[in-house]
């Protein structure tokens, strides 16, 4: 038994379950701002550990290969760990302020931490499964943990019937698939013929369309604006970049290891979701005024860009997926980082409470635009570099149109990205001079968006460091 | 539970020889399929076309329980006795305090559906799966061989406990999210 | 075609795809019942019923297969486990809705609109 493997998921357990005894010896009226700071140096502590475990040779695994630690999952756990730490960062202020269960709500983040860390490296249907309903479970709690607000609980119920039946569409397709190959491990299953039988095709379709439901592709996402829109606002930036990312990266092992004699068959699929996606949530995205359910089109927008790489099934193209998935984060940091601070302070997240934002707070304004930059793909900023990995890949493998529909969606993604920025720099009339009053803006906010627009910035005129790490991700993948 | 399992294998096995001793096993196996599938399926109907909504809770229950007797019909008895602690006794002990939590002024009318038109469009939906599984069912070339798998409570305990103990362990971390979940939800309530 | 004896026959000789038929007629009442109900317990009763049509699916195909293990059978205890996790949680938020929108029908939650 090699625990070793397991070590990250040990250490987000055991940090997990710290932090509920912790917030229990806690008295109530004391600020559990320190409970945050345990959780965000323990998750520094896994972080700097996952380093370690990069390897070049066989990778480890636990239990007869059911649980399969290699560099791609690696690199995957270790983007839901920074996704999760600058997360609690920026968000101190706001959970203190709005949240009444301050101290299960860090509980419940790390534990839907630790359903992604375990999705990342599941290598079979039942591990998946738990996984995935860990991290939704833990995820429709913290989407109603806003105890004061309607929308969050309304959110969390809408939430809670699309997961739970999107759940129940993957396990019949999961059962259809143990059916026909006889097994639920992904190595076991990708060797069976009995695959191409209708059961077996039914069964993936099955599988693929609960992902889809997962991932909110079109048009499968009708919850995605609703729940984005009424979930707290750290919590709607943890869906955006971890569960999806989550759900991009178990949908690519499950496509690539355990489907892949029906490739013919998927690839067309997903190339064409792929196009849905980027030119749905890119023009639905348009007429949205509030900022958080914009961001919840643009998200659906950026998994279609992310299935384009996996459209490509190549090495190029599972790159390009990973470099795109965590510069995302970084873009992503950014944004909400600034949407908590003007939820906080102003009360909501419309185009209105961010009028004026330049004169209010000048570096938000800043890095809301940058990070916005990044999402739309326009250089310096790394969703540039990110993007020309995305469609060169998809190019070389044959599909010019699909690069073509990506190209010009981004395109047309600038204007309501700009939207934004031009709410935010525009003069300001007479009766709206309160918007310029300064925002309180904690230091720890400033510190995480600093840290996302170096990244950004930095990734986008030097892609290469990040593509290295990729590359030792890919590299390994199954291996 | 093992005694609940034991007596329920004895009566599953006084079952077999009174079939053999008839000389029509497949009749008898084919009238307690019939009999426990038709429970389930008109449990379910019950809770779907139901309009009081305490009725569908029980016909629930009554699903829940035909379901589990064909778990024991497919040698799955600890799955069988598992469905009935968990689904026809906690699942449905919580589903009928949610109802009474949440009371309605007019019981009769609790379980409300959506306008003909919505009603029609979900039976094509729900059709056209039934159509598509049906087909499935029937034209696969499924390989049947049914193994003796014997003891099955020792077969998931070796299972559980050593190839999937993993899982096994984040079920326990899931159970213990849900707890607290559904505490702070729904003492939130309460406070404010 | 095939006879009416033959019919017969097939219908009374149990094997798998009798029951791949029942826990598809489960799934597909589920399905109806998750859209057209409108109330949320009524819906989360659905949803049970759509997995509990899964369970049916493995454990059957556990018994009917060449199978060398108990691993759909796990399966569907785990799925089991997950349900009871998910209905919790789901009644405790129709606990909430109604206290916070006085009312528990779904359709009735629409402020979140784009």
């Amino acid at each position: 038994m090699n625990f070793l493997a397991i070590g990250t998921e040990i250490a987000i357990a055991l940090l997990m379950l710290i932090v509920l005894a912790a917030d229990l010896l806690l008295p109530k009226d004391v600020s559990h701002r320190r409970i945050g700071v345990i959780s965000m140096v323990g998750l520094a502590v896994i972080l700097v550990y996952t380093f370690g475990q990069y390897h070049i040779g066989a990778s480890p695994t636990f239990f007869g290969g059911l649980f399969f630690v290699d560099n791609y999952a690696l690199f995957f756990k270790q983007l839901f760990i920074i996704g999760m730490l600058f997360t609690i960062l920026f968000s101190l202020e706001y959970t203190e302020k709005l949240l009444r269960y301050r101290g299960e709500f860090y509980v419940l983040l790390l534990s839907a931490l630790l359903g992604m860390c375990v999705m990342a490296s599941a290598n079979d249907f039942i591990t998946t499964f738990v996984g995935l309903e860990l991290m939704t479970v833990s995820f429709y709690i913290l989407v109603g943990a806003r105890m004061t607000s309607e929308d969050s609980s309304e959110a969390a119920v809408k939430y809670l019937i699309v997961g739970a039946a999107s759940t129940a569409v993957m396990l019949y397709g999961m059962s259809l698939v143990y059916g026909a190959a006889g097994s639920l491990v992904f190595s076991e299953v990708c060797r069976n013929i009995h695959l191409f039988y209708a059961a077996g095709l039914a069964g993936v379709i099955m599988v693929i369309i609960g992902f889809f439901f997962k991932l909110s592709v079109i048009p499968f996402h009708m919850w995605a604006p609703d729940v984005y829109q009424g979930a707290p606002t750290p919590v709607t930036a943890l869906l955006a970049m971890g569960s999806k990312a989550a759900g991009i990266a178990v949908f690519m092992r499950i496509l690539y290891t355990a489907f892949p004699i029906l490739g013919n068959f998927w690839l067309p699929l997903l190339a064409g979701f792929a196009a849905l996606c980027m030119i749905g949530g890119n023009i639905m995205a348009i007429r949205q005024t509030d900022i958080k359910r914009m961001l919840a089109y643009s998200s659906i927008a950026q998994a279609g860009y992310m299935m384009v790489g996996m459209a490509a099934a190549d090495l190029a193209g599972m790159k390009a997926v990973l470099f795109y998935a965590m510069l995302y984060v970084f873009a992503n940091l950014g944004a909400f980082a600034v949407l908590t601070v003007i939820d906080t302070e102003r009360g909501g997240t419309s185009r209105r409470d961010i009028t004026g934002l330049a004169q209010a707070a000048p570096l938000l304004a800043a890095v809301m635009t940058i990070s916005l930059l990044s999402m739309a793909g326009i250089p310096p900023t790394a969703g540039f570099a990110g993007k020309l990995y995305l469609f060169t890949a998809v190019v070389e493998r044959g599909y010019l149109w699909l690069a073509f529909v990506g190209f010009v969606m981004s395109m047309i993604s600038v204007y309501y990205y700009l939207m934004v920025a031009k709410a935010m720099y525009r003069d300001l009339t007479p009766e709206e001079a309160e918007y310029a009053a300064p925002v309180y803006v904690p230091l720890t906010v400033r510190a995480a968006v600093l840290v996302s627009v170096f990244a950004t910035l930095g990734l986008g005129i030097c892609p290469e460091w990040l593509a290295s790490l990729t590359n030792a991700a890919v590299q390994t993948f199954m291996r | 539970m093992n005694d609940l399992i034991l007596s329920l294998h004895r009566l599953i096995d006084m079952g077999m020889t009174m079939a053999e001793e008839l000389g029509t096993p497949e009749i008898i196996l084919a009238a307690v399929f019939y009999v426990f599938a038709g429970i389930s399926v008109l449990g379910a109907l019950g809770v779907v076309l139901g309009r009081n909504i305490v009725h569908s809770a029980l016909c629930l229950t009554a699903s829940f329980i035909g379901i589990g007797c064909l778990y024991i019909f497919l040698s799955a008895d600890f799955l069988g006795a598992v469905q009935f602690l968990v689904y026809g006794g906690a699942v449905a002990i919580l589903i009928v305090m949610a109802i009474m939590l949440t009371r309605r002024e007019d019981m009769a009318h609790s379980n409300p559906s959506r306008s003909i038109p919505h009603q029609l469009a979900a039976l094509v939906v729900a059709g056209m799966f039934l159509l598509a599984m049906a087909a499935v069912a029937l034209m696969s070339p499924f390989q049947t061989a049914p193994a003796d798998i014997g003891d099955t409570v020792t077969g998931i305990a070796d299972l559980m406990l050593t190839k999937y103990v993993l899982p096994f362990e984040i079920v326990a971390v899931l159970l213990l999210i849900a707890m607290i979940g559904a505490i702070i939800l729904a003492k939130g309530v309460d406070e404010s | 075609m095939i006879s009416f004896v033959e019919m017969m026959h097939l219908a009374l000789h149990v094997g798998l795809p009798h029951f791949l038929l029942l826990s598809a007629v489960l799934f597909a009442i589920g399905l109806f019942g998750l859209f057209t109900k409108k109330g949320i317990i009524a819906v989360l009763m659905c949803i049970e019923l759509m997995l509990n049509a899964v369970n049916i699916n493995f454990i059957a195909f556990n018994h009917y297969m060449p199978a060398t293990d108990l691993s759909g059978q796990l399966m569907a205890l785990f799925s089991i486990a997950v349900a009871a996790a998910e209905v919790a949680i789901g009644l405790a938020l129709a606990f909430r809705i109604y206290h916070d929108h006085h009312t528990v029908n779904v359709d009735d939650l629409n402020h979140l609109k784009g």
